[in-house]
């Protein structure tokens, strides 16, 4: 810092020296050769120490940091200095010495600055095999990236610039392998995995051992007959039979997670390249320390120790990993006070189970995967929602980078001048591999299928044996082998290099193709259905008690023993919630519920006015109408409390699809909220994002699919009105065939309604349709005005609808009145959505999820105006009315979260309001009053909305300073947030410019609020208000429109 | 069957329960000396009490029902070794060569269809959902979540709108689960 201030007072002074140019190039030069120069002049204390090691020197790229014990990190800049001095600046340096504004110093961050490259163009290299569709069907990814790997590799070496082997065994031990497996075993589907555990350990034990014998075995007796040229001790040989023959589970993983297999073989086959760890470990020491020793001095008890030490090292490794898993769960338990730091515990209590296992020598792999198994129960538990997305995606994000690097790194590996190459040695090998796998696989698949149910088929065998992959475990074990004890190292390291290469390329290309061809049964990813989750667990229970009647001690009995004891003993300990005999199903159902709450949604929304892509437009027309002519009178009776009371309204029936609404809304009070909430009860820190975010967040996320999901429909509805609008033969609903036009007309109206907007209430009923005739294209026919009441309240509906239909699809209109609906569709869809589905929630949702808190955290209009409906108020101001309407909007969603299921309960609260309410809006006089008081609705937000979006909205910018405050205390800081909030304004803009033009029809609408608070002189004012901002807003979209 | 005094089968009595179940004389002798050990009476025929003396079973949250489904058949509430068979060979794996009409696909499910009839309607309905749940979760979860979990549970398996699960539409919830290996037991020769 002081050098740079030193610099830059020096510059200065030569600048007025009229020496800039020089200035220039110093700063030029300063910029090539990093000359911390000033600090060590002016401080010639700090100089020398005689140390003139380079510091990048110490660490390769990737390679293992060798810090220089006890120094300061201030010391290398001294070093730094000796060597860049020597850089071609010699004539300036001095000068260079004063003008030092900006420096550089490359070495200080060449370490870190390397990885981070490494990791940058690895991924980037990840996202170019994407950007070529054709080529990342074809070849696995883990292919391209080896080859990604050798150009670079080759790269490097022609350049010679940096001659250091990136990938070494440390780094790939320490730092590359755990994320991967970790992720893998935090992921595994523990019961399949258990299920198969018999299976598994047969191949990765036994199996493994057979592999490393046989082919151990082979290239020794090959090597007797002389065609290697070389002597091949028979340890030697053994001992790269260990390497070689355990399945890699980087490889595994990275071919199979493409091929979708089937879960069965997918996890007999990943198991066993997670479980055969331990023995290739315990084969790769022991056959290493053999050699070491030498096969004269070894006796049988070595071998014994060897058998001894694998169970050593297996279990322990194992048990190292259950107890950190379990120290992890009890850790989480309380961490409820500081949520923010939950993902860390995980990922570092697991890579301390790693290291641990690895410090006494045990297998780290089999640590760190049953540490996985083993917190995951218990932390996903004990974790918030929100920890535990972060979990899910870090833990991805992590090993698939290190995937990623791995193999790009094993490419990189490739590109040497070391090679020995041995075509006998490494044909054989391959092929020794190859056939010792297969041959394996058969024997051993023999002998598990009679103890299995289900039997291996020869499809499944096949293609356990051909997804035998090697991978970098093995080429990072190879190059631990010590040179000076093993002649042979370097070609084995070429060997296991091609074998490898053969493994990824060749197998792993044409796995995919063989799979197809094999028609081996694939994995479809689904999540379960209700019916199957809670069948499948009554099955579970059933075997298990016909397991206990057939006194069989079988899977099902001992999952249901340990299922027992976890519940009494473990989890009561390591849970903070503990939820009794099993929690398990209620997490699930939880879950489930969310996860069917939102295809209850899905279906529903399809399904609600029998809509399908299959149905004409006049098809879902009728339906539409047809629901709302003929729907049950109880069905009336039922939903108007939670419909806006109106005069309309009343006559309003409603579809199915309100009654569905309902539903949903049912399913998430109960469903989604209550066994989500559970977790989070406690959680107020402020060091913790607040919990309730990721409440808002799920559910926003919730009804934004619903909403969608409504919104879809409605969008349906839209362009089938859209489509009558050419049909011109529909006689009874003139409305609808305003729907296309209804934007233009608008525009007309806005000015209209400027001009004299109280007086034109009046009129309002019957020229409002002029107008907007005016306003409509010449295209549309309107083939009647139907006189009758019923049918008026019915088009009033309809054209609500389709009005909120436009409203929402003009978004953007707020800021650019685009002219046509599609264009804003297309050009800004995440807007349509919403804009959609608020839409949808104008009509008829809101009631039922305004039991939401979270949702009603977003003061939307509708949440604020039901809250108006619970608990009418009287403030005195407009500041007092916005202030006022949040807070009761909370209030009432707090009500409403308790009430939750009973739709009956806000029925009859508001029921009372309807009554009164409606007697007095029927009739044609009081229109007037209704028309005015609707006018509160729409003002009320226009005045929230344009201070935020409205430039011109100067007049509103009072009321959008109050508004700053209370919505700031609404949102709760965090970013999801934030972007949901964000999105939600545009929606209440958007719904705000466009209702305000059209206010009657959005104002009977809102009318229960203005109703129910009932205050006229109030009413007058957001009258004046609203008309105003009406102008600033229409003179912006008559700006924008020309 | 008349095996009231002696604790071994007669030749035609194996034959006539492998010709209706498909065991094999093997796993019917070893099936048998399971049946007499959990048979203290000696009488030839369990009785609920003689499953509910299992220990597992009895903790077994489903038990009650499970017993029920070997009582299906009889009339006083013994059961003997032909039905105890007859019960057991619907989770016999399913092998292609050996097709069986007890152990069949659908004849699982019917089994598992019948955990949950209670009334031996033919229909599940939300009340008998809801009982089987209770059994399975216990007092975890509260009633209404309960209740809604069981509600939705037919409306989504409900196909004909009667609010009722009906065997078909069980089958057809079921339709991508491996009942064949869920419902199976390796039984020992």
């Amino acid at each position: 810092m002081t050098s740079l201030k030193h610099g830059v007072n020096l510059s200065r002074r030569a600048c007025r020296q009229a020496f800039a140019l020089v200035a220039v190039s110093t700063i030029l030069h300063a910029v090539q050769c990093s000359p911390v120069e000033t600090t060590t002049k002016t401080n010639p204390s700090m100089t020398v120490d005689g140390i003139s090691t380079y510091p990048g020197l110490g660490f390769g790229p990737m390679g293992p940091v060798e810090p220089l014990p006890g120094e300061p990190p201030g010391t290398q800049l001294r070093q730094n200095q000796d060597t860049t001095t020597e850089l071609p600046t010699t004539e300036k340096t001095k000068k260079e010495r004063t003008f030092v504004i900006a420096a550089f110093e490359f070495h200080r961050v060449e370490t870190p600055f390397l990885i981070g490259l490494w990791i940058f163009f690895a991924s980037l290299a990840k996202i170019g095999f994407h950007m070529a569709p054709k080529l990342s069907r074809m070849l696995p990814e883990s292919c391209l990236l080896v080859f990604v790997g050798v150009l670079i590799g080759a790269l490097l070496l022609s350049t010679h610039s940096v001659h250091v082997q990136p990938l070494t065994p440390d780094t790939f031990f320490l730092y590359m392998l755990p994320p991967i497996i970790l992720d893998a075993g935090y992921f595994m589907p523990n019961r399949l995995f258990f299920d198969h555990l018999g299976t598994i350990l047969l191949f990765a034990v036994v199996g493994t051992v057979f592999n490393t014998l046989t082919i151990g075995a082979s290239l020794w007796a090959c090597g007797q007959t002389g065609m290697f040229g070389c002597t091949t001790p028979l340890l030697d040989m053994l001992l790269f039979g260990a390497l070689i023959s355990a399945v890699d589970p980087v490889a595994v993983l990275a071919v199979f997670e493409e091929i979708h297999v089937d879960e069965v073989l997918y996890i007999v086959v990943f198991g066993e390249s997670l479980l055969n760890d331990a023995v290739t470990v315990v084969l790769y020491h022991m056959f290493e320390a053999y050699t070491e020793m030498g096969p004269s001095r070894l006796v049988y008890t070595d071998i014994l120790a060897g058998l001894a030490s694998f169970l050593v090292v297996a279990v322990g490794g194992t048990c190292i990993g259950v107890v950190w898993g379990f120290a992890t769960g009890l850790v989480t338990r309380f961490t409820n006070e500081v949520r923010v730091i939950e993902p860390i515990f995980i990922f570092v209590m697991a890579y301390l189970a790693y290291l641990n296992a690895e410090m006494f020598h045990m297998s780290g792999i089999l640590a760190i995967t049953f540490c996985g198994i083993t917190m995951k129960n218990y932390v996903e538990a004990n974790i918030s929602h929100k920890s535990h997305t972060t979990i899910k995606y870090t833990m991805k994000m992590l090993s698939s980078s290190s995937e990623t690097i791995i193999f790009m790194f094993l490419g990189v590996a490739t590109v040497n001048n070391t090679h020995v190459w041995n075509t006998w040695f490494v044909l054989l090998t391959i092929v020794f591999c190859s056939i010792f796998r297969i041959i394996g696989v058969y024997i051993f698949s023999a002998v598990a299928n009679k103890f299995r149910l289900h039997k291996l088929n020869r499809v499944e065998k096949f293609v356990m044996s051909y997804g035998g992959l090697r991978g970098a475990v093995a080429f990072a074990l190879v190059l631990l082998i010590d040179p000076t004890v093993v002649n042979l190292q370097p070609m084995f390291v070429t060997t296991t290099i091609a074998v490898i290469y053969f493994t990824v390329f060749i197998q792993g290309i044409t796995i995919k193709p063989l799979v197809k061809i094999l028609n081996v049964k694939t994995a479809e990813k689904r999540k379960p259905t209700m019916n199957e989750r809670i069948h499948e667990r009554c099955m579970d229970h059933l075997m298990a008690g016909i397991e206990d009647i057939l006194g069989k001690h079988g899977n099902h009995h001992m999952r249901d023993k340990f299922k027992r004891f976890d519940n009494r003993f473990i989890r009561p300990f390591l849970l903070r919630n503990y939820q009794g005999a099993e929690p398990k199903i209620l997490e699930t159902y939880s879950k489930l519920a969310m996860r069917d709450a939102i295809e209850y949604m899905q279906r529903n929304a399809s399904t609600i006015g029998n809509i399908s892509g299959a149905e004409s437009m006049s098809a879902i027309f009728k339906n539409y109408t047809n629901t709302n002519f003929n729907g049950s009178p109880s069905f009336s009776q039922i939903d108007t409390s939670t419909w806006n009371i109106d005069m309309q309204e009343l006559e309003y029936n409603p579809s199915k699809k309100d009654l569905t609404d309902a539903k949903i809304h049912h399913l998430l009070a109960e469903e989604l909220c209550k066994p989500f909430r559970r977790h989070r009860r406690l959680s107020y820190s402020r060091h913790a994002v607040n919990e309730r975010d990721l409440g808002i967040q799920v559910n926003y996320k919730t009804h934004m699919n619903i909403r969608r999901r409504v919104g879809d429909r409605k969008h349906h509805h839209k362009r089938s009105k859209r489509g009558k609008q050419d049909g011109k033969n529909h006689v009874t609903f003139p409305e609808f065939q305003q729907n296309g036009s209804a934007k233009q007309f608008t525009h007309g109206k806005i000015k209209y309604y400027r001009l004299d907007y109280i007086d034109e209430v009046l009129q309002e009923d019957g020229e409002e349709r002029e107008v907007r005739r005016d306003g409509d294209d010449g295209g549309i026919t309107f083939t009647a005005k139907s006189p009758l009441p019923n049918e008026d309240i019915l088009e009033e509906d309809e054209r609500r609808l389709s009005d909120d239909n436009d409203n929402y699809n003009m978004i953007v209109a707020e800021q650019a009145r685009v002219a046509t609906p599609t264009a804003t569709e297309t050009m800004l869809p995440w807007k349509r959505e919403e804009a959609e589905g608020s839409g949808a929630l104008k009509q008829s949702e809101f009631p039922s999820w305004a039991s939401n808190k979270e949702y009603l955290a977003y003061n939307s209009p509708s949440s604020t105006f039901l809250g108006g409906i619970e608990k009418p108020k009287h403030p005195k101001s407009i500041i007092g009315l916005f202030r006022r309407e949040s807070s009761s909007s909370t209030q009432g969603a707090a009500e409403a979260v308790v009430l939750s299921d009973s739709e009956g309960h806000r029925e009859s609260t508001s029921k009372g309001e309807a009554s009164s309410k409606d007697g007095g809006v029927r009739q044609g006089p009081s229109l007037l009053s209704k028309r005015s008081t609707s006018l509160g609705g729409p003002s009320v937000l226009l005045m929230e909305d344009v201070a935020h979006s409205d430039p011109l909205g100067a007049s509103s910018r009072p009321a959008s300073i109050m508004q700053g405050p209370q919505r700031g205390q609404c949102r709760r800081g965090s970013m999801m947030e934030l972007t949901g909030s964000m999105s939600r304004d545009a929606i209440t803009e958007e719904k705000c410019c466009k209702s305000l033009p059209e206010s009657e029809r959005m104002g009977v609408r809102r009318l229960p609020l203005g109703q129910s608070l009932g205050r006229e002189p109030f009413i007058r004012q957001l009258t004046l208000a609203s008309s105003l901002t009406t102008s600033s807003s229409s003179e912006d979209s008559s700006d924008e429109n020309t | 069957m008349g095996n009231k005094s002696s604790l071994l089968l007669r030749e035609e009595e194996i034959a006539q329960i492998q010709e209706e179940t498909g065991f094999t004389p093997n796993q019917i002798e070893r099936l048998y000396s399971r049946f007499t050990s959990l048979d203290k009476n000696d009488c030839g025929t369990l009785s609920r009490e003689d499953f509910l003396r299992i220990p597992e079973l009895a903790i077994n949250p489903l038990s009650e029902r499970i017993v029920q489904s070997f009582f299906a058949e009889s009339h006083d509430d013994r059961v003997n070794f032909l039905q105890f068979m007859r019960v057991l060979a619907h989770f016999r794996p399913i092998k292609k060569n050996r097709e069986n009409k007890l152990n069949c696909r659908e004849e699982k499910l019917r089994f598992a269809f019948s955990m949950y009839d209670l009334d031996s309607d033919g229909k599940i309905s939300r009340d008998e959902l809801l009982a089987i749940l209770h059994m399975m979760v216990g007092a975890n979860i509260s009633e209404e979540q309960l209740t809604s979990i069981a509600e939705r549970t037919i409306i989504e398996a409900d196909t004909n709108n009667d609010q009722m699960i009906s065997f078909e539409e069980f089958c057809r919830a079921l339709e991508r689960t491996d009942v064949e290996q869920k419902m199976s037991i390796r039984f020992l020769n």
